[in-house]
């Protein structure tokens, strides 16, 4: 084991293998105030890579509704489960922002499993993996019966209603848990972009990476006998899509998100392995300065690289448990935006080519009032994004058209 | 589908658990809900009847939990706030202004439509 340093847990940890940094990494980040389950991100990702026989069980992009569901089902409530058993009661943040918990990498040391899994992790069921999204938003049925619901399921007691959307894709991990687990050292991470891939002719299907990864985002394929999992549609990535016209370009799922609630971009890397400061480049705005974007489960010790903005009206202490510190300030930055946080805000979705900085020209005031109880002052202001070469990608203003269509042509396209 | 039904006596699976919430989650429910729509161009009026839809069960629920007076107050200052930057174009008048007030002069087109 080495020690390396996780920036998300304020603290060095324990890894198999010594650090090594990407020139860029591949990050994201997720809105969750506004997804709506629509599910278009699940389907382009799976038209895309996941249509052949031997995948049907596989998706690499999911969105499942929490508290109730997930996929694999209960995944996280598994694994939060085994450190819990790993580390009783000890499982917290320091006032300060600091994890003194231990993560799956050092729970594993102290928990009865075998010498060679590394991670403490478990492998979920078939009947886990086989129905994402059952038994969430939609009424059941009886079990066989097609299209009908139980009649009296009106007689549950009320609940005092709070459910959101999470969407998912891998990580790309810093120390992922997959690459850590692989006795064949087949999964690695791609030094210019920080992409974590498994070579599938390294491996021989162990399913030790589906086993380590915390968010179960590596797949086993039964037809093959090796595993599979999300390639962050590297061809896009390079500039290699025929649509892309050689510049990066966002992945499927990030693309055809309706609800504009996903940016996603490179970010440059630190000899240490944290970001190197770019305080024009909107992901590390979002992370770094803002601070209105957290990680996913950061005490599992992998420093995921997807970033989620918190649901506002989520009771707190199940956010804390999800996003660690800083839920409070993110939410209260993303309620209240300020003039710069509202202008990044505009950038989700204007164009599917990466954006590696922005710039913002100052506009007139349009609005003085309050909001959330808070004095706000709201600006028409102008942000410019700019691609790889420094090219404007685009420009954009807070002030937004919506465009009326007239009565006789509502439906057309 | 999966093999069995689910287990009542598995703790992981949520079957008719009521999740506990205070009235700030229902507030926040509101203030989100309602500012999201209305930088989708709905007005006050369009944003309020959603509340009282039980399809969407967050803000129906917290239109029960907080009353009709607080959720119209809600509803209010984020269509107040976002009306200012939502604004909307008619391809048939050729005109653009404020979202909620085009909204506002369609429904009166409705009614004047309507024998």
């Amino acid at each position: 084991m080495s020690e390396v340093y996780n920036w998300q847990l304020g603290r060095d940890m324990s890894y198999p293998y010594e650090a090594r940094f990407p020139e860029r990494q591949f990050a994201f980040v997720f809105n969750i105030n506004r997804c709506i389950a629509c599910q278009s991100c699940t389907m382009a990702c799976k038209s895309t890579w996941t249509f052949s026989k031997g995948q049907e069980q596989m998706w690499w992009a999911n969105v499942e509704t929490k508290p109730y569901g997930g996929y694999p089902r209960f995944w996280d409530m598994k694994i939060l489960e085994l450190l819990e058993q790993a580390n009783p009661g000890g499982q917290a943040w320091t006032a300060d922002g600091q994890f003194k918990g231990q993560t799956i990498f050092e729970a594993a040391k102290q928990t009865l499993i075998s010498e060679s899994a590394r991670v403490l992790g478990y492998l979920p069921t078939d009947e886990e993996w086989n129905s994402p999204n059952i038994y969430e938003d939609n009424p059941v049925g009886p079990k066989g019966v097609r299209n009908t619901f139980h009649a009296t399921g009106e007689s549950l007691p009320v609940h005092q209603t709070w459910f959101f959307y999470l969407a998912r894709i891998c990580n790309h991990c810093s120390y992922p848990a997959c690459l850590a687990a692989c006795p064949r050292r087949a999964i690695y991470k791609r030094p210019e972009d920080g992409i974590v891939l498994i070579d599938q002719e390294q491996c021989r299907g162990y399913r030790k990476c589906v086993e380590a990864c915390p968010y179960k985002k590596t797949m086993y394929r039964g037809n093959t006998r090796v595993s599979e999992k999300c390639i962050a549609c590297y061809p896009r990535i390079e500039g290699r899509d025929p649509e892309s016209d050689g510049q990066p370009m966002e992945t499927r799922c990030m693309a055809a998100c309706i609800g504009q609630i996903r940016l996603q971009g490179l970010v440059k890397m630190a000899d240490d392995g944290r970001w190197a400061e770019d305080r024009q480049n909107p992901i590390y705005y979002m992370v770094h300065v803002a601070k209105v974007a957290l990680p996913l489960y950061p005490q599992f010790g992998t420093e995921p690289n997807g970033y989620y903005i918190p649901p506002r009206w989520v009771p707190r202490q199940y956010l804390y448990q999800m996003f660690g510190p800083g839920v409070d300030q993110a939410i209260e930055r993303y309620s209240v935006p300020d003039r710069e946080l509202l202008a990044v805000l505009q950038l989700f979705r204007r164009s599917n080519k990466i954006i590696y900085r922005y710039e913002i020209e100052e506009g007139p005031m349009v609005y003085e009032g309050k909001l959330n109880g808070r004095d706000i002052t709201l600006y028409n202001d102008t942000v410019i994004a700019f691609g790889r070469k420094g090219e404007e990608l685009f420009r954009t203003n807070i002030e937004e058209p919506i465009h009326v269509r007239p009565h006789e042509h509502a439906n057309s396209i | 589908m999966p093999y069995d039904d689910p287990d009542p006596t598995d703790p992981s699976v949520l079957v008719g658990v009521p999740i506990p919430a205070d009235e700030e989650v229902h507030r926040e429910t509101a203030a989100a809900f309602s500012s999201e729509f209305a930088q989708l161009g709905y007005n006050e009026t369009m944003i309020h009847y959603l509340f009282t839809n039980p399809f969407y069960a967050g803000a129906h629920r917290a239109l029960q939990a907080l009353g009709d007076q607080a959720i119209r107050e809600i509803v209010r200052e984020h269509a107040t706030f976002w009306e200012n930057v939502r604004i909307a174009c008619r391809a048939s008048t050729n005109s653009c202004k404020s979202a909620t007030l085009v909204v506002r002069s369609m429904s009166q087109e409705d009614e004047e439509e309507t024998p």
